[in-house]
């Protein structure tokens, strides 16, 4: 009891274990929240005060539809990265340790790589004069080239194959924490397998699928390099053009705006998420 | 609070801060900024004693930075010439001191007040020959899509050049096309939009075109000598060729301003010039440089082609820098 009360008293008031994050809290503090706020000001202050920039912002049809864009990329992509991620997550929650070992370690492997030479490998891979569709014109699958790159289809394509890591990782730590009996279960009492999948297994697990979407989603929003290489001027996000706004046309203020109306909308979306899902499990189920 | 953010900036940006005898030059890194240092910084390094250290790419946005917060790291750097205009005008430059630089022989298209001419380049029309039937010889014939069928690859950010090739193309005579008209400019863009392909950066000009990614393409002169010298089977048509220039400028609050003064004197000096415009194959500013070059090598440059040729009106493009970009974006992202 005497060292449990002097652990207390060392951090006035607050729960035992709060000291350890400090040092990560001061950091997050010093390097994001100092940085965020001063950005909000600059939005207000630059070049005089007030609100013009927000005013500038919203009543620019361009910036309104690059964040359409942008919503809709991230949308699109965390919804193929779902459907993709999960028959992967399911069968490394399923299979024996030492092979799911290794498939895991296939998985980590790409992300190990360098993202920009990864983007440009689909490059190569999706023009019009590229692997692909050179290989199904010469087998005369296709006469035209496919329009692959420089569109919505290649972001989507560049963007899941990098996603999918994130996504597949908190699914299989929370496929592995169902119970097989419960499967077991819905097959005892007559489930089919499509409607153990559908009233099982998918329900319970929505936290995994909540917590890589929402990283997903998140990731996707601020993305740069990816779209701004696969895609083409209309699908063109957020990230892109608020760095030709500061770095070419130097108009911190609305730049510092557009940063700021991102990062809003996706802590709202954050708060959203965790109402519905609840705190302990939007953050992945541990 | 203005001052926290430009000095959290510039405080990540301090890591090639330069001493007493060292001074920092900053340009767009590639093979230009390979030649820049091989024909000007070590040449001026040997005769001066200062040590010049490179940084890169450049960053308006940075330098902006670094003078706002009183914090400027970088002592010469290389830049567009509408926006050295622009950044004149916004107070970020030091006034260029030509008691040092010798003025007399530097083409006045390409220094002023506060700049020192770098290179001058021209936009032409190049195809790659493999995915061309025929010769295109006009801007015309890129927005042609039915004699010249296949992509076309233009340069992606708001800058002098695009527009000006859609009124030419349209009709407009070269010297008519300043005020830019553009509606009509985008109107004729639009009859080609969706057989464009945008290049953002010098190396993806070059292998949209090798690869024949793109038949055609505007494309920086320098950047399509390159790919000739590298045996690349490229077409090239500088009928209405479009110069626009790169210059040196020196950021007000430079820590070796003396240093960097002396450094644009080496540069610009017809020995520097001839000797970056022959591994570039852009252009010099000193008017005095060809005399120094082989004749193979000034036949390359777009001095070798004034016929036809058109500058870019970069103080145009200074003052309507914003007003352009904005209908820019609006048309290339809807």
């Amino acid at each position: 009891m005497p060292g449990n009360s002097l652990s207390r008293s060392s951090v006035a008031g607050l729960p035992a274990g709060t000291g350890g994050a400090l040092p990560a809290l001061m950091l997050v503090g010093l390097f994001f929240i100092v940085p965020v706020v001063a950005l909000l000001l600059r939005s207000v202050t630059d070049p005089e005060p007030g609100l013009q920039n927000y005013a500038a912002l919203f009543g620019s049809g361009t910036y309104v539809r690059v964040f359409l864009n942008t919503f809709l990329v991230a949308s699109v992509v965390t919804a193929v990265t779902i459907v993709g991620a999960f028959p992967v997550a399911w069968m490394l929650a399923i299979m024996p340790p030492a092979m799911g070992s290794i498939v895991f370690g296939i998985i980590i492997l790409s992300m190990w790589t360098n993202l920009l030479t990864r983007t440009y490998a689909w490059m190569v891979l999706l023009q019009r004069t590229g692997v692909i569709n050179r290989a199904l014109i010469g087998l005369g699958i296709i006469q035209e080239p496919l329009p692959l790159i420089n569109n919505l289809a290649g972001v989507t394509i560049g963007m899941v194959y990098i996603m999918l890591p994130f996504m597949i990782l908190p699914l299989v730590g929370t496929l592995r924490a169902i119970d097989p009996m419960t499967l077991r279960a819905a097959a005892l009492c007559g489930a089919s397998q499509f409607e153990a999948f559908r009233r099982i297994l998918l329900p319970l697990s929505l936290p995994g699928i909540a917590a890589g979407g929402l990283m997903v989603f998140v990731m996707s929003l601020g993305y740069f390099v990816t779209p701004a290489l696969l895609g083409g001027t209309s699908n063109m996000m957020l990230a892109e053009m608020i760095a030709q706004t500061v770095q070419s046309l130097l108009n911190w203020g609305l730049g510092s705006a557009a940063a700021f109306v991102l990062l809003a909308v996706t802590m709202a979306l954050y708060a959203i998420q965790l109402r519905l899902v609840g705190a302990r499990r939007a953050g992945g189920g541990l | 609070m203005k001052l926290i953010l430009t000095g959290l900036l510039a405080g990540l940006l301090t890591a090639t801060a330069a001493k007493a005898d060292e001074m920092v030059f900053t340009s767009w890194g590639g093979t230009t900024q390979e030649a820049q240092t091989k024909s000007w910084a070590a040449p001026f390094e040997a005769s001066s004693g200062i040590k010049v250290l490179q940084d890169g790419p450049t960053d308006y946005g940075k330098l902006k930075a670094m003078v706002d917060a009183g914090n400027v790291t970088w002592d010469v750097v290389d830049v567009e010439m509408d926006f050295a205009i622009k950044a004149a005008k916004d107070g970020l430059l030091q006034p260029i001191d030509y008691a040092v630089v010798p003025k007399a022989d530097l083409d006045p298209r390409f220094s002023n007040e506060h700049a020192v001419g770098s290179f001058y380049y021209s936009f032409v029309l190049a195809w790659n020959k493999g995915a061309v039937s025929g010769e295109p010889t006009s801007w015309a014939d890129m927005f042609d899509v039915k004699k010249f069928p296949g992509k076309r690859t233009f340069y992606k950010w708001s800058a002098p050049g695009v527009i000006e090739i859609a009124l030419l193309a349209d009709g407009v005579p070269a010297d008519k096309l300043y005020p830019l008209d553009l509606d009509r400019a985008f109107k004729k863009l639009d009859t080609i939009k969706s057989d464009i392909v945008w290049w953002s950066g010098g190396a993806e000009s070059q292998q949209l075109i090798a690869s024949g990614e793109a038949a055609f393409g505007q494309l920086w002169n320098g950047r399509v000598f390159a790919l000739q010298q590298d045996g690349t089977d490229v077409g090239v048509s500088w009928n209405q060729n479009l110069t626009a220039a790169d210059v040196l400028i020196v950021p007000k609050g430079a820590k070796n301003k003396d240093s960097a003064m002396k450094f644009l004197a080496a540069a610009s000096s017809p020995a520097g010039q001839a000797k970056f415009a022959e591994a570039s194959g852009y252009a010099p500013v000193n008017t005095k440089a060809k005399a120094e070059m082989p004749a193979d090598a000034v036949k390359a440059l777009p001095d070798a082609h004034v016929e036809g040729q058109i500058n870019l009106d970069m103080n145009y493009w200074a003052e309507h820098r914003d007003e352009i970009a904005t209908r820019w974006y609006a048309w290339q992202t809807k």
